[in-house]
């Protein structure tokens, strides 16, 4: 075991180094602003900057604009959709980047509230993407007067930004001897803009890496100061490609600048009743975490294991759910050999929770880095998963290496890692070989030519200009190489919208197929994780129940993207007595803390019905975003076969029982048919059963929501929910009459 | 007896709840158990017995968000 | 290392202590403003005594704190830094014997300094100062 006190402190890039970076700084541009102070978690401000024009401009957030939409998520895509029109995509100048925090985020009392939402056209499924992440720039940025930062345009070269509300301005820099990745430039532009060592904890930096010029699926990062380990680290707005808009607008990184964190820069309604809320939570982490999820032991990795047991972890790209090697990687073992222990682990203030865990002086086997010891996050489980037993990798420091190279890259693990495996399934099936890698060979569990792969997509050469595409373009281009079969890719290659799938294997859950699904962005668990309630608990058995969920749990879910706050903490902890309570699985005494911040921050009562008509408005805004950008209706929401059942004879084999059985249970065979019928038939009828499902979980899903069975919101439910608004309508109406609704 | 509104199976006389979450490899670590309604806590698990008509429910509490 | 002791058998619950510390301190002769607490109440054997939960220095104020703001001064004695503290009050929420004060008042919690101003109000010598 690793304890925090053990660990040295990390170097600081050396001054001379950092003289003759600041030396080659050129100003190209500097505006002066006032400060608008925060009052009750708004600053109803908006900063819009034209990396093109090298201009800042600061608006005012209309009233109305904050009543619809709330702020986080809902400010991004009001904002995004304004900037851009049915044919804008990722690359075209007015595409926009729009980042807010949400009127909670940047308190310190309670776990997980340093969110920001982040939204842009996304390269990968050509419509809005949302991404939250934590760390420093988002909370800093409404410190420094901004509850939204909008970026257009493209700059010419490359570009730093730097906020700076130390004085007041908001600067355009060229900053050339700055290196690109993320871990090393994160660290010396902390150290550049700091007044000194105390003072790096007032500087957030918002950068991608090396990869996002290449890749579909690059990130963007989030730093945040570590004083204990002395060292600058990464939380990642991962999902989508919005590191691929950031550096294609070439933007090196964004740099906010403050004076400090206190407890109550937001400014709140009720002070106390936040620190009362707060303090029980931090009493309730400090009581049950050991005896729950250890989340401050091993953070979300805490699952690995036991989701194996559940068939719930995507093996060799979710073909199978049991990861036999993954005892090799349990959170045991990360905890025993590579996490450090007892270090405050927050990737924001004040959260108790501390699941941003780390592995310290880490040696780099592999790349550009080769032989250097730095600092890893994480993994998570998602990364793990996908990283790992997804491509047949259990080896906890090749998992961590990789995980490395992702964040300093600026790659989405989860993309990276379903990418991976979607490519290691084409080399077993011959779809690609060594030539078409360029000599890669991507077997399962080949981790040296996974890295190599991922080395050739930061230097933009080779086969990693195809892998950076995502899945949906490689199967395009496979099969236009007549390298594969375009239905049978469809068929296993996990991604929907163009957005990779998250790390859960949903065959044996109806309703997390829709969980997935029936999403605005592309499968991320993000907005319904239902498996268990589905598939162990058996809580919610009919179409109307699954429906229910369907509706109920990604509304409630997006209220947490309004508000600037990580979902975790809402249910990786529960109260002692949380099993006495009428709904356990709503945790509802955190439920009650969510409506108590947002009271105490805005002097609003909001109730849960409330926060359900918030979330409303923005989904279906979202929803009809998809629509304009034209992939919003029910053909979109189809999903890949393999996340609903066996594509290939080894897949239904591996679970013949259970698949036989459901056939003669579920689907109306009887016993003596199932046994004469042959593996492809009884394949073929469990396809049939299991599609059939899915079309009748959505004829049950799009009433619930207030849409038609096409996937269009009615004017009615718009009405309902004001909504009505003329740029919605427009795209709307003449959909609803072609359906005759 | 009844496992999650579903007929269980592997019912014998004298199942305890241990068994019953060993068996199915409920190894989650945050679980509800109820038998007939009623919670029951970890540290009841190895001597509670269940009986032909109970309805034991072991729900598993989301994690992840 | 200078810190706080007790000796519970001495205590007779007379809360003089907690009183001087939140006088002190917070200008207000309240308990729930004191970094030490004297519980009253049965024991397992039937008896009334009090139990006092003071800080021994443990330093887990300081573990958990991810500022850094909390650290032992060269006598031992754990001081928070409360130019540089966030007021998150993990420390408050973490500590062992929830002896830290948090006030909405104020934005920085704060904690024992083994200052002795509760020992020398302690009319029968339950509280004393070490310095070992």
């Amino acid at each position: 075991m690793i304890h925090i006190c053990n660990v040295p402190r990390y170097q600081a890039p050396s001054a001379e180094e950092l003289a003759e970076m600041r030396k080659h700084h050129v100003l190209l541009r500097s505006f002066d602003y006032e400060r608008t102070p925060i009052m009750r978690g708004y600053t109803d401000k908006i900063l819009t900057i034209d990396v093109g024009e090298k201009s800042a401009e600061i608006a005012d957030i209309p009233a109305e604009v904050k009543e619809k939409f709330v702020g986080g998520k809902g400010y991004c895509l009001r904002y995004l959709w304004d900037a851009v029109n049915p044919q804008t995509r990722w690359d075209s100048p007015e595409n926009e980047i729009v980042m807010s925090p949400g009127p909670i985020a940047g308190i310190t009392q309670y776990g997980g509230t340093g969110k920001t939402l982040i939204c842009t056209i996304s390269p990968l499924t050509d419509i809005p993407i949302d991404s939250n992440v934590g760390g420093f720039f988002g909370p800093y940025l409404k410190f420094a007067g901004f509850d939204a930062l909008e970026i257009k345009g493209k700059s010419e070269k490359d570009v730093i930004v730097v906020i700076d509300a130390t004085k007041g301005t908001i600067s355009f820099e060229e900053a050339p001897l700055e290196h690109f990745d993320a871990h090393v430039l994160c660290e010396e532009l902390t150290a550049l803009y700091a007044d000194d060592e105390n003072d790096k904890k007032n500087i957030a930096v918002a950068a991608a890496g090396s990869g996002a010029d290449h890749a579909n699926i690059g990130m963007l990062n989030f730093s945040f100061y570590d004083p204990r380990r002395g060292v600058t680290r990464l939380k990642q707005a991962g999902r989508g490609g919005i590191g691929r808009v950031f550096r294609n607008k070439k933007i090196k990184a964004l740099v906010c600048k403050i004076d400090g964190v206190k407890a109550n820069l937001n400014n709140a309604y009720d002070f106390g009743l936040i620190n009362k809320t707060g303090l029980k939570f931090h009493r309730e982490v400090a009581n049950n975490d050991t005896k729950q999820n250890d989340m401050r032991g091993v953070g979300t990795a805490y699952s690995l294991r036991t989701l194996a047991d559940y068939d719930i972890v995507p093996t060799h790209n979710f073909k199978f759910g049991d990861a036999p090697g993954i005892d090799e990687m349990t959170a045991a073992v990360f905890k025993s050999d590579w996490l450090t222990q007892g270090a405050a682990d927050g990737c924001w203030y004040g959260c108790s929770m501390a699941c941003a865990k780390a592995s310290d002086h880490f040696l780099l086997k592999t790349g550009p880095y080769k032989g250097q010891r730095v600092c890893v996050d994480g993994p998570e489980y998602e990364s793990a998963a996908g990283l790992g037993p997804s491509c047949g990798i259990y080896n906890p420091q090749e998992v961590l290496e990789i995980n490395f190279y992702c964040d300093t890259y600026g790659l989405d693990t989860i993309s990276y890692g379903t990418m991976t495996a979607f490519l290691m399934e084409c080399y077993e099936r011959g779809i690609l070989n060594k030539e078409r890698t360029g000599g890669l060979d991507l077997t399962w569990g080949n981790a040296a030519d996974d890295l190599e792969m991922m080395h050739q997509i930061a230097r933009g050469e080779g086969f990693g200009l195809i892998a950076g595409l995502g899945i949906h373009k490689q199967k395009e281009y496979f099969a236009k190489m007549g390298w594969g079969d375009i239905n049978e890719m469809n068929d296993f290659g996990m991604e929907q919208k163009g957005l990779e799938y998250s790390e859960y294997s949903a065959k044996e859950s109806l309703a997390q197929q829709g969980g997935y699904g029936l999403t605005n962005k592309g499968p991320q668990h993000d907005e319904a994780w239902l498996i268990f309630m589905d598939q162990v608990n058996n809580q919610i058995p009919t179409f109307e129940d699954k429906a229910e969920a369907l509706y109920f749990y990604p509304m409630f879910r997006t209220w947490f993207g309004l508000m600037g706050l990580c979902k975790l903490p809402w249910n990786d902890i529960v109260p002692a007595d949380n099993a006495l309570t009428d709904d356990p699985k709503m945790v509802p005494e955190h439920v009650e803390n969510y409506l108590n911040l947002y009271y105490a921050m805005t002097g609003n009562k909001l109730d849960v019905d409330g926060m359900i008509r918030q979330s409303e408005r923005v989904y279906n805004f979202q929803r009809i975003f998809n629509i304009r950008m034209g992939k919003g209706l029910r053909a979109n929401d189809a999903i890949p076969y393999r996340s609903a059942g066996p594509v290939f004879e080894d897949e239904y084999l591996w679970r013949e029982e259970r698949y036989d059985t459901q056939l003669v249970e579920l689907a109306g065979y009887t016993e003596e048919q199932v046994k004469n019928m042959s593996l492809q038939e009884r394949m073929a009828a469990t396809r049939k059963y299991r599609e059939a499902q899915y079309q009748t979980l959505i004829d049950a899903v799009y009433p619930k929501r207030g849409w038609t069975l096409g996937g269009v919101p009615t004017v009615e439910h718009l009405k309902e929910l004001g909504m009505d608004l003329p740029e919605l309508l427009e795209v709307v109406e003449p959909l609803l009459a072609e359906e005759g609704a | 007896m009844k496992l999650n509104n579903r007929e269980y199976k592997g019912f014998r006389e004298g199942l305890t709840v241990q068994d019953v979450i060993r068996e199915n490899s409920f190894t989650w670590p945050k679980l509800v158990v109820k038998l007939n309604r009623k919670v029951i806590w970890p540290e009841e698990y190895e001597n509670t017995v269940i009986e032909e008509t109970d309805d034991l429910e072991v729900i598993h509490l989301l994690g992840g968000g | 290392m200078k810190r706080l002791e007790k000796n519970e058998a001495l205590c007779v619950g007379c809360h003089q202590c907690e009183l001087a510390c939140a006088k002190a301190y917070y200008k207000v002769e309240d308990p729930a403003f004191a970094c030490i607490r004297v519980e009253d109440g049965w024991d397992d054997a039937g008896e009334y005594r009090s139990t006092i939960h003071i800080c021994n220095q443990c330093g887990k104020c300081s573990e958990v704190c991810n500022t850094c703001v909390i650290q032992p001064n060269a006598k031992g004695v754990y001081m928070i830094k409360k130019k540089e503290c966030v007021g998150c009050l993990m420390c408050v929420g973490f500590c062992p014997e929830q002896v830290m004060v948090q006030s909405d008042e104020r934005t920085e919690p704060s904690k024992c300094i083994a200052c002795g101003i509760c020992v020398k109000v302690c009319p029968t010598g339950a509280l004393s100062l070490v310095d070992d």
